[in-house]
């Protein structure tokens, strides 16, 4: 069954690096709210419900109070600290609209990291609690020493090549050199420029890693009926899906499933809810946390089998606007803006209205997958009306 | 032994969960008294049948590295003067399933390669604090 919502409008502040953002990260959410409220052609009262991920900081009492809501009939986050939960946000908002439970619900990330500091950065301190024992005191600290651990095994049994890691931060890259509003914007990116970068954690490049960056994004869901009276060409969510296979929430890489970028039945479910295959899809957002998960969820998402991944993404066959699979054609999380993957969710909505810099030729299907790497994770598909 | 990470770095903050594990001086995993399956990290409830009670199983303290990454930018700032430094994934020989986080000890870090065999040492640190002996599973890398 498909749901009835659709998006109607998106928005978004400036970009800035981490900690340049002269407003607080509040003062972000807000205006890119408004944003994408005015986009829709709506007014901020017309707004009843919130969702977000990542345990969000601005809460709903606080947001509505402050835009002058008359109502907020839903508000719901994803469980997970981490980027996973960017596309089950908008899912539980599909939900609720499809519920009828709210009639606008606003999907948003703001962050300011100047302001609140690294989001998950590990802090020294004498003892490592719970499982982090098994982790911490042998130096595992960080989400890149985490996703290289994955990385390292996925590069081992599938034989693929530092070079396919390299081809995600080129992609990512070229696509900024198109967009005014990446912070990448006139910084290419080369070859030889990735290899010579520094290591973070092996295979990690400083490339392979995203950045640290300030701003807020937002979209407005509503039903599909409402949606045709609306300012903009409306977006269906044709499907969306959260997933996790058995056992894979065991810790500390004792999923059986390891190497795993915990989208293997997201892939299924949501093709299978959609009714179509990879092969209908014509433009895709990754989640970049790192590269070397970008590759494993391409696989695990059903675009290739794992030991078809350096051809899938050589020879230019990820690039937009003319790709076989454009991926990441705003820039991304690695060169447009880290807004720990919304971004993603806006640019996947305008290459179906055709309104992206990277705009990729008769898009029906346009897919965003969280981020991977951790669980559960989740997709959504959005389609051409 | 000497400690791999620095002298000053973060220890296990002992409870009855992990006291087996980094303290006994063996390579422990834990059991479902109930139906017998092995997991690790310690639950408090059994993957397979949902038991509540568990033992303890000792394996031989061989294994092989299933994964391993060089951490070469140091976080926090502190560790600066201790990158590069190898952190391993082991599959256990006695349970290939159960794999374990750590430190290959003998080897510099850009020598670790998945495949080699491994086998368990112990780093044994005084916790004057917590007043315990710790015996922190480590590995050394012998073919």
């Amino acid at each position: 069954m498909q749901g009835q919502a659709a998006v109607v409008g998106i928005g978004e502040t400036d970009y800035y690096k981490r900690g340049e953002s002269p407003k607080t990260e509040f003062q972000l959410a807000s205006e890119a709210i408004n944003k994408a409220v005015a986009d829709a052609g709506l007014k901020l009262e017309d707004i009843d419900g919130f969702t977000s991920y990542m345990e969000s900081r601005n809460d709903p009492g606080r947001l509505s109070a402050a835009l002058g809501m008359k109502n907020v009939a839903f508000a719901a986050q994803p469980w997970g600290g981490g980027g996973n939960g960017v596309a089950a946000s908008v899912a539980i908002a599909d939900a609720a609209i499809s519920a009828g439970y709210a009639k606008n619900i606003v999907v948003f990330r703001a962050l300011a990291q100047g302001q609140f500091g690294r989001f998950g950065q590990s802090k020294a301190s004498n003892y490592a609690h719970g499982n982090r024992a098994y982790s911490a005191v042998y130096g595992m600290l960080s989400p890149a020493h985490i996703c290289a651990m994955q990385t390292t095994r996925f590069m081992h049994q599938y034989g693929v090549s530092q070079d396919s890691l390299a081809e995600i931060a080129l992609a990512a890259h070229a696509h900024a050199q198109l967009n005014p509003r990446a912070i990448r914007y006139g910084k290419p990116l080369s070859r030889e420029e990735y290899h010579a970068s520094r290591w973070i954690a092996k295979p990690f490049h400083l490339y392979d890693c995203c950045p640290e960056n300030d701003g807020a994004t937002a979209i407005v869901i509503s039903t599909r009926e409402q949606a045709k009276d609306l300012k903009q060409t409306p977006v269906p969510i044709l499907a969306a899906a959260q997933g996790l296979g058995k056992r894979d929430g065991a810790l500390i890489f004792n999923e059986p499933s390891f190497p795993t970028s915990f989208n293997r039945e997201v892939g299924q479910q949501i093709w299978q809810r959609a009714g179509i295959t990879p092969k209908d899809v014509q433009v895709a957002q990754f989640y970049e946390n790192f590269t070397g998960p970008v590759l494993m969820a391409i696989t695990e998402m059903g675009f290739c089998e794992p030991e078809e991944i350096n051809e899938f993404v050589a020879d230019g066959n990820i690039q937009g606007p003319d790709g076989k699979l454009p991926i990441n054609t705003s820039g991304g999380n690695l060169a447009e803006c880290y807004i720990h993957g919304f971004e993603l969710i806006n640019e996947a909505v305008r290459q179906v209205r055709g309104q992206s810099t990277c705009q990729v030729k008769d898009v029906e299907h346009s897919l965003v997958v969280s981020g991977p790497g951790f669980s559960p994770g989740s997709a959504v598909l959005f389609s051409r009306d | 032994m000497q400690r791999y990470m620095p002298d000053w770095w973060v220890l296990p903050a002992i409870n009855d969960q992990n006291r087996e594990f980094f303290t006994s001086g063996e390579i422990k995993i834990q059991q479902c008294e109930a139906c017998g399956q092995v997991q690790h990290p310690p639950e408090e409830v059994c993957h397979q049948c949902q038991g509540i009670v568990f033992d303890w199983r000792s394996c031989s303290g061989e294994g092989t590295i299933f994964s391993h990454t060089v951490v070469e930018h140091p976080i926090p700032n502190s560790l600066q003067e201790r990158v590069p430094y190898a952190v391993i994934l082991v599959s256990l020989t006695d349970y290939p399933a159960i794999r374990i986080i750590g430190n290959a000890t003998n080897i510099d870090a850009d020598k670790v390669a998945v495949g080699q065999k491994v086998r368990a040492v112990f780093e044994v640190i005084e916790d004057e604090q917590a007043k315990v002996t710790l015996k922190i599973p480590q590995w050394e890398v012998i073919s």
